[in-house]
């Protein structure tokens, strides 16, 4: 998949920065996510099912969507930084989320109890939330955190030994002596 | 970017999916077949107000169509080589089972009034009986059919249509620096991907620039090859947007680009016709486009009196077989005859618009640029030798008429039989070809070719390479040569083919031969290439130096190093036979 990925082009190459680009805007875009949460009361029930409290509830959140921002930005790689298709992209990998974390995760984490009525319907809204915030975050954090052409141009995997596809050289490999 | 979205069609084609489903269900519904009402479950969920509730849901429901029908479009359109409104149907697949799975028994969980609830999968997956599945693969398949029917062709237009003007010039030149008058240094160039045929017999016109942005981006292209330290680049203002009939010509496709080149670079090698004509001139059938071409490069010769390197028309093999021998653009024909009538129009047209520029700018400079092939015989089979054989002659037909050189007589004889006269080769042989014409060579992987024991033509990747190939090209024409493209479209591997590619031109200058320039086609993604644009997918090919949110490949890195490494070395600050040509 990743050989895939990065032969079709979506490979960010030695100037860009995914992984951190991808955690920033994790951590902003669970701001807003935050808010949905609070305003359906699925904080409080998160809170409660987890045995958490509030504080560390919201840290351990925010620790794992700025770990998923990262993955996020890494899997899609260039795609993420489309200023026109990155809130879709993140909406989709924020539903995926949803439907992998929040229905099944926190349920069998919690022994079976599941967020229910407008707290469930609140996890939801805030996973898609989320992920709309960060597709359409990430084009502009990473922006400054890319290395210009200057820099990125000395990079020694694009200078002239990728004439021979960066191998390594032949030290040691002399040829067979006589005798 | 996976695919290039065209979001109103998207958005069209969403809303329409999610009514249509919701109609299909509606009507299934009064019809008295128990089935799923998609609105009224949305309305039940997180809403108290009856009407607040519907208006609601009905917005949510023809939002989440839009979704899913821009996620179509990004990734699954085009997939399948099925009838569309089957690849939708096929693509609905992933929302109902989503929509079975997960959705449904949530929206389930979400009516209920406690906060918390204690479940297992059974649980969940109860209210999910066979007739709700039902309704739901049902509601699904109507909303991919309709989706798939509406959402096709995301790039290209009516032939008869017009795309909209460039994006205004941005007048914010004072930090930058300005172009060179003259300049006799080595051309590191690039180009803008720019090829406009028809295909769909005429009715649908492919155009790279508006597919890849540059009419919304240009200034911004221009501004990265600068970057880059591109001092070249290959630009082909929209000859079937421009030329709307004799003398009528609408310049506004061209203008602002061409003041922006003039005042800042790089120095444009104007492509005047690329792989297509407005449709008022039909295809390359029509004896007309000669004369028709000549004026318009007269009249742009003109309107620009200060540019100096012209590519009259591009690739006129290329051009001629896959518009008359393998039927993908333009005329579409499949046969001998008519490619020989378009190679000889096209021939006919780079002479008729390169003396129409001579006329306006004598010491204008010609790049001819064509693709380099070569055939490799698989065996030594006799029909397989004398079809590489063939092939091998036939490369250079194009070539042959524009430089006055003779063709074999072979080539004489397959002529003869498809009505060219003597007469006909003689008016080419006896031109006196402009002094100031450089060959551009062009070489990509697919460029040389194995003929297999049943005669087709297998890619073989690079067997003897751009020196080999290029030094054949040299020996029958001993013009000052030009490597005019290469790309490679492995992104990954595209740094190590630059390199590769950059040190064929160096061993070939090396040898003696007179080289001028090197060329890495394109400055950003190209559109379609993989399928030689033969139908309107949008799939990006990612070959550029720039991707299509204009952010550095790879390679866009490798080509920068590469520049600074040579521009101020001896030999490339000041190129020799590139400063005889100026002078």
């Amino acid at each position: 998949m990743a050989t895939f990925l990065s032969a079709h082009g979506y490979d960010p190459g030695p100037s860009q920065r995914p992984f951190s680009a991808g955690a920033i805007s994790g951590v902003l875009a669970t701001a807003p996510a935050v808010g949905v949460l609070f305003a359906f009361g699925s904080l409080h029930v998160e809170t409660a099912i987890l045995g958490l409290p509030l504080v560390a509830t919201l840290g351990l959140g925010w620790l794992a969507m700025a770990i998923a921002g990262a993955i996020y930005a890494r899997v899609f790689g260039r795609a993420a930084n489309s200023v026109h298709g990155g809130w879709l992209f993140g909406m989709a990998f924020g539903f995926a989320l949803w439907a992998a974390g929040a229905v099944l995760v926190l349920p069998i984490a919690s022994g079976g109890v599941a967020p229910a009525g407008k707290a469930a319907l609140g996890v939801a809204l805030s996973m898609l939330v989320w992920g709309f915030a960060i597709g359409i975050l990430l084009p502009f954090v990473h922006r400054p955190l890319h290395q210009g052409l200057e820099r990125g141009s000395r990079h020694p995997e694009v200078g002239p030994n990728a004439a021979a596809g960066n191998n390594p050289p032949l030290r040691g490999q002399r040829p067979k002596q006589n005798g | 970017m996976v695919r290039v979205l065209a979001f109103r069609k998207a958005v069209l084609a969403g809303v329409a999916g999610a009514i249509a489903m919701e109609a299909a269900l509606l009507i299934l519904s009064r019809a008295g077949v128990p089935t799923v009402d998609i609105v009224g479950e949305l309305a039940s969920v997180g809403f108290d107000h009856h009407s607040l509730a519907l208006a609601s849901a009905t917005v949510a429901h023809l939002a989440i169509g839009v979704v899913w029908a821009i996620f179509y479009g990004y990734f699954c359109w085009a997939r399948l080589k099925w009838p569309p409104p089957l690849q939708g149907l096929a693509f609905a697949a992933i929302p109902a089972l989503l929509a079975i799975l997960v959705v449904f028994p949530q929206l389930e969980l979400m009516r209920h009034h406690a906060a918390t609830v204690t479940i297992d999968v059974a649980a969940l997956m109860a209210p999910l009986s066979t007739l709700t599945i039902a309704g739901l693969v049902i509601g699904h398949a109507v909303f991919g059919l309709v989706v798939g029917t509406i959402y096709q062709k995301p790039v290209g237009y009516p032939a008869d249509h017009k795309p909209a003007r460039p994006a205004r010039r941005r007048l914010d030149g004072h930090e930058k620096q300005r172009r060179p008058e003259t300049s006799s240094s080595f051309m590191f160039a690039t180009g803008i991907e720019c090829s406009y045929p028809t295909i769909e017999r005429g009715h649908w016109r492919r155009d790279e620039m508006d597919s890849t942005g540059h009419y919304e981006h240009w200034q911004r292209d221009f501004e990265l090859a600068r970057q880059v330290g591109i001092t070249h680049i290959r630009y082909g203002p929209p000859l079937h947007l421009i030329f709307n009939g004799r003398g009528d010509y609408d310049w506004d496709y061209s203008d602002a680009q061409m003041a922006e080149l003039r005042e800042f670079g790089p120095e444009p090698i104007v492509d005047l016709c690329h792989f297509g004509v407005p449709s008022w001139l039909g295809d390359f059938q029509n004896p007309e486009i000669a004369s028709a071409l000549a004026d318009y490069a007269g009249a742009f010769a003109e309107r620009y009196p200060w540019v100096r390197f012209y590519t009259p028309v591009n690739e006129m093999y290329v051009c001629a077989r896959m518009s008359a021998l393998q039927g993908l653009w333009n005329e579409q024909l499949r046969n001998e005859g008519a490619f020989v009538n378009a190679a000889f129009n096209l021939a006919h047209a780079s002479v008729r618009m390169s003396d129409a520029i001579l006329k306006r700018r004598a010491d204008a400079i010609f790049i001819n640029s064509e693709s380099s092939e070569f055939y490799q015989p698989c065996c030594p089979d006799e029909e397989v030798r004398h079809k590489a054989e063939f092939e091998n002659e036939r490369r250079f037909l194009p070539l042959d008429l524009i430089y006055a050189h003779e063709v074999s007589e072979g080539m004489r004889r397959y002529l003869h039989d498809h009505g060219v006269t003597d007469q006909q080769l003689d008016e080419f042989r006896n031109r006196k070809v402009p002094d100031r014409s450089i060959l551009g060579v062009d070489y990509y992987e697919w460029n040389e070719r194995l003929i297999d024991r049943a005669g087709e033509a297998l890619a073989l990747g690079e067997l003897f390479g751009w020196y080999v190939i290029a030094d054949q090209y040299w020996q029958r024409y001993h013009r000052v040569m030009m490597h005019t493209e290469t790309n490679k479209i492995d992104a990954e591997g595209a740094p190590k083919w630059l390199w590769r590619q950059w040190h064929n031109v160096q061993l070939l200058a090396k040898a003696g031969v007179p080289l001028v320039g090197f060329t890495w086609y394109s400055l950003t993604d190209q559109i379609d290439w993989s399928i030689a644009m033969s139908e309107p997918d949008g799939i990006v090919f990612p070959v550029g130096l720039f991707d299509l949110n204009r952010e550095a490949r790879t390679v866009g890195l490798a080509y920068k190093h590469l520049i600074d490494m040579y521009r101020d070395q001896p030999g490339y600050r000041e190129c020799e036979p590139l400063k005889q040509m100026m002078q």
